[in-house]
């Protein structure tokens, strides 16, 4: 019955009419009218097509058509209908004449026929109400037996028993499910004998076949997982069961067998297969060494790499510990790596310096990290750990490469920093030359003038006779020429740059005659000599009235610096020169090489030195501390240029506690290179 | 007594001047002076001086070029030649035994007695 009911609780049925006479229509609109325990709600067209129309738009419990349509005929009339809206029970409308084709409708799935003008309200009704609630049990059946065969399609277990007679197999009943399993049902098995053994390749017959001779000889055999082919041609496995049966005299009179689908439990075990051999193949290829072991630390797992390095098989890993393979210290390291990873679940990774077993330093890259089972709870770790020596060793080379790197940079910023150095002392000489120059230029123009005054003293000299006063004005004019003289002839010293008249000579010699020349201003100054000369110093190639003019220098400069009396030390030794040395106010690169032999000589005087500030001027033309007409300012400029002509070198140095160190250093005469 | 002749060519007049007034002070020279080295030959061939005081840094022409066309000259080639000069040390003179280029040398500013006394040694 319908389900829906109106306001007052009666049932409503919605009934569409087709119906092209308005007065047939009429009169079954009235009959439904009188039917008070049901409510008809009555739509009504004319056609065929306003039919389908209103069936797309509206839904109806039931149809009632008249097959004489103005657009439609006959049987089409109920075949369009019933094509159009199969689920809707149909009642056929026919008139006296024509009732052949309602029962050819009712045949072909109408519900149910009425003729026109035999029908009172009640048969029209009950028609009407029979049809629907025929209609919704037809429904109810298909989809019950729709449910069936799904489920007995789904089934994936059968049995069957087969009957013995002398021991040879009589009779075999299937049971129904087999046709799920194997497409074919229990009819054919029974039609053709053979079909259970045909069912199955031929590859897998004979261990069918002697799972059969087992049951045969009365005995339980084994189950057997075998091949069919089923009758839609696929390949199924199956896992075949049996039992011998007997009866109460103990013969055998039958076996049953249990047949079940493991398709799927096949398919899922090969994808298990291939999925292990995919990761036993990644495990035991890859190039790192690969183990496991549970929370209490045995080994569950190791790759044959690590096995192998273990120098132990995989059997005599596994349940072991560290401790049965490392020292105990490094056994006991690796256990705190593992409790690492099993107490915080995180993983632990680090560079380990191990030594392999031929005594080798190797380096390993190592990751700890925790294993889970299915509920997340850690149940040991899985190590991985690889060989990252060559690695490491090339980043040591690197880092080698980088150090030398960073010395031949600070060596290079100091050849820069001795180049700058060089290139001052190259703008200094430059200076010294501009000066020398000028001083030459200045000293010859100075002469000749002084010349003139010089004659004119002269002449003077000879006429003034005795007056006494004009004999001392002319005597100090003589001295101021002298001096003037003796200044430029310093000048020129200092611009010279001639021909040395160099002979190879002693320099303790040397000095010896030297100080001849200035022993009246030593004993003058009360000045105590002390002499310490080396008696193996190298010979030196040197213009000896040139050398002598600078020991001059530099003893009377130690001279003047005690005017009070002190000590004038004097000390010569040979040096090897270790390192390369250069000169200030010098064009020359450098003065001594490496490997040079050269004869020192130090002057050394207890004077109060020289002040901070002048140190770097001494050097310098017509610098000087001394009283006008005691020093030109040209001494040492001139020695210093003269030793410098000899390839030697003259440093002023002030000495700790008070005193000045002049030392020359001149370089040991070798033969072969001599001119 | 007959004065020695002394030609003295100098380009620096005042020095020319003084030097003459003291030589012929001392009763002893006769003194030609030649201010103009392109002259000096000419002088010389008139002159006829005992001995020639040279100057070497002059004007137009070097001391070393009078020197030479004096020696050049048949007549002067063997009249003594002195430089007397401001161009040179005077240590670099007394380390050659007081001679540049061969010949004798006096260094500026020299005194009287000096030239009298190179004079005196080198005269003929």
């Amino acid at each position: 019955m319908p389900v829906q009911t109106d306001i007052a609780g009666l049932p409503v049925i919605k009934v569409l009419l087709v119906e092209d006479n308005t007065a047939d229509a009429h009169l079954l609109r009235l009959l439904l009218n009188e039917i008070l325990s049901i409510r008809y709600e009555l739509k009504h067209v004319a056609r065929l097509k306003e039919a389908i129309e209103v069936l797309d738009r509206e839904t109806f419990d039931v149809l009632l058509a008249d097959l004489t349509l103005p657009d439609s005929y006959g049987f089409d009339t109920f075949k369009t209908l019933h094509a159009h809206s199969s689920a809707l029970p149909i009642l056929v409308l026919s008139g006296v004449d024509d009732e052949t084709l309602a029962v050819r409708a009712v045949r072909e799935g109408a519900q149910d026929y009425l003729v026109k003008g035999r029908v009172d309200a009640q048969a029209l009704s009950r028609a009407i109400t029979y049809a629907i609630e025929r209609d919704r049990i037809e429904t109810a059946l298909e989809e019950s037996e729709k449910h069936y065969r799904y489920l007995l399609e789904s089934i994936t277990d059968y049995t069957y028993t087969v009957k013995l007679l002398d021991g040879k197999p009589v009779q075999s009943i299937h049971s129904p499910a087999c046709v799920s399993v194997t497409g074919y049902t229990a009819e054919d098995y029974e039609q053709n004998p053979d079909l259970w053994i045909k069912m199955v390749p031929e590859a897998d017959r004979p261990a069918v076949l002697s799972q059969v001779d087992v049951a045969l000889a009365g005995r339980t055999p084994d189950p057997v997982e075998h091949r069919i082919l089923h009758k839609n041609g696929q390949v199924r496995w199956v896992r075949n069961s049996i039992v011998p049966s007997l009866d109460t005299q103990g013969r055998l009179i039958a076996y049953d067998g249990l047949i079940a689908d493991i398709t799927e439990r096949k398919r899922a075990e090969e994808k298990l297969v291939n999925s292990e051999a995919f990761y036993h193949s990644l495990v035991e290829n890859l190039p790192q060494f690969i183990l496991r072991k549970d929370v209490t630390e045995r080994f569950t797992f190791a790759n044959q790499r690590f096995c192998n390095i273990l120098g132990k098989s995989l059997k005599e890993i596994i349940g072991k510990t560290d401790f049965d393979f490392y020292p105990p210290d490094l056994a006991s390291k690796y256990q705190r790596d593992d409790r690492f990873v099993i107490e915080t679940g995180k993983t632990f990774e680090t560079i380990e310096e191990n030594v392999s077993p031929n005594g080798e330093t190797i380096y390993v890259n190592v990751v700890k990290t925790p294993i889970f089972d299915g509920k997340g709870k850690i149940i040991g770790i899985q190590g991985i750990f690889w060989d990252i020596t060559e690695r490491k060793r090339w980043e040591e080379r690197l880092q080698r490469a980088n150090e030398e790197l960073a010395r031949s940079e600070a060596a290079l910023r100091k050849s820069h920093e001795e180049l700058k150095a060089a290139q001052l002392q190259l703008i200094q000489a430059e200076k010294m030359e501009s000066v020398a120059t000028l001083a030459a230029g200045v000293a010859h123009e100075v002469k000749n003038p002084l010349a003139i005054l010089m004659m004119g003293v002269n002449f003077l000299n000879r006429r003034v006779g005795n007056d006494e006063s004009s004999v001392t004005v002319l005597k100090e004019m003589q001295e101021a020429i002298n001096r003037a003289d003796s200044i430029t002839r310093g000048l020129l010293e200092f611009s010279s740059s001639r021909q040395l008249a160099v002979k190879p000579r002693d320099l303790n010699e040397l000095i010896e005659a030297t100080l001849q020349l200035v022993r009246h201003e030593i004993t003058a100054n009360e000045i105590n000599l002390t002499k310490d000369f080396a008696p193996n110093l190298p010979p030196v190639a040197v213009d000896k009235n040139q050398i002598q003019q600078v020991f001059v220098n530099v003893f009377m400069n130690a001279i003047q610096a005690m005017p009070k009396g002190g000590s004038l030390k004097l000390r010569t030794y040979p040096k090897q020169m270790t390192e390369s040395t250069f000169s200030e106010g010098s064009r020359k690169a450098a003065n001594f090489w490496v490997g040079d032999t050269v004869a020192v000589a130090e002057v050394e005087d207890s004077g109060s030195g020289i002040p901070q500030e002048n140190l770097a001027k001494i050097f310098d033309p017509f610098f000087t501390t001394k009283p006008t007409g005691v020093g030109t300012g040209l001494g040492l400029p001139v020695s210093k240029k003269i030793i410098e002509l000899h390839g030697g070198s003259l440093d002023i140095r002030n000495v700790p506690g008070g005193g000045v160190r002049a030392i020359i250093m001149l370089k040991g005469h070798k033969p072969q290179t001599t001119k | 007594m007959n004065k020695k002749r002394i030609l003295l060519v100098d380009d620096e007049k005042s020095f020319t001047n003084l030097l003459k007034l003291n030589l012929e002070d001392t009763g002893n020279y006769e003194v030609r002076v030649e201010n103009w080295p392109e002259d000096a030959v000419q002088a010389a061939r008139e002159f006829k001086p005992n001995l020639i005081l040279l100057d070497i840094i002059m004007p137009r022409m070097p001391g070393g070029n009078v020197a030479a066309e004096l020696q050049g000259d048949p007549e002067l080639k063997n009249t003594p030649i002195v430089f007397l000069t401001a161009a040179v040390r005077r240590q670099h003179v007394e380390e050659n035994e007081g001679l540049l280029c061969d010949f004798p040398c006096l260094v500026k500013p020299a005194s009287v007695d000096e030239v009298v006394k190179m004079i005196e040694k080198h005269a003929r």
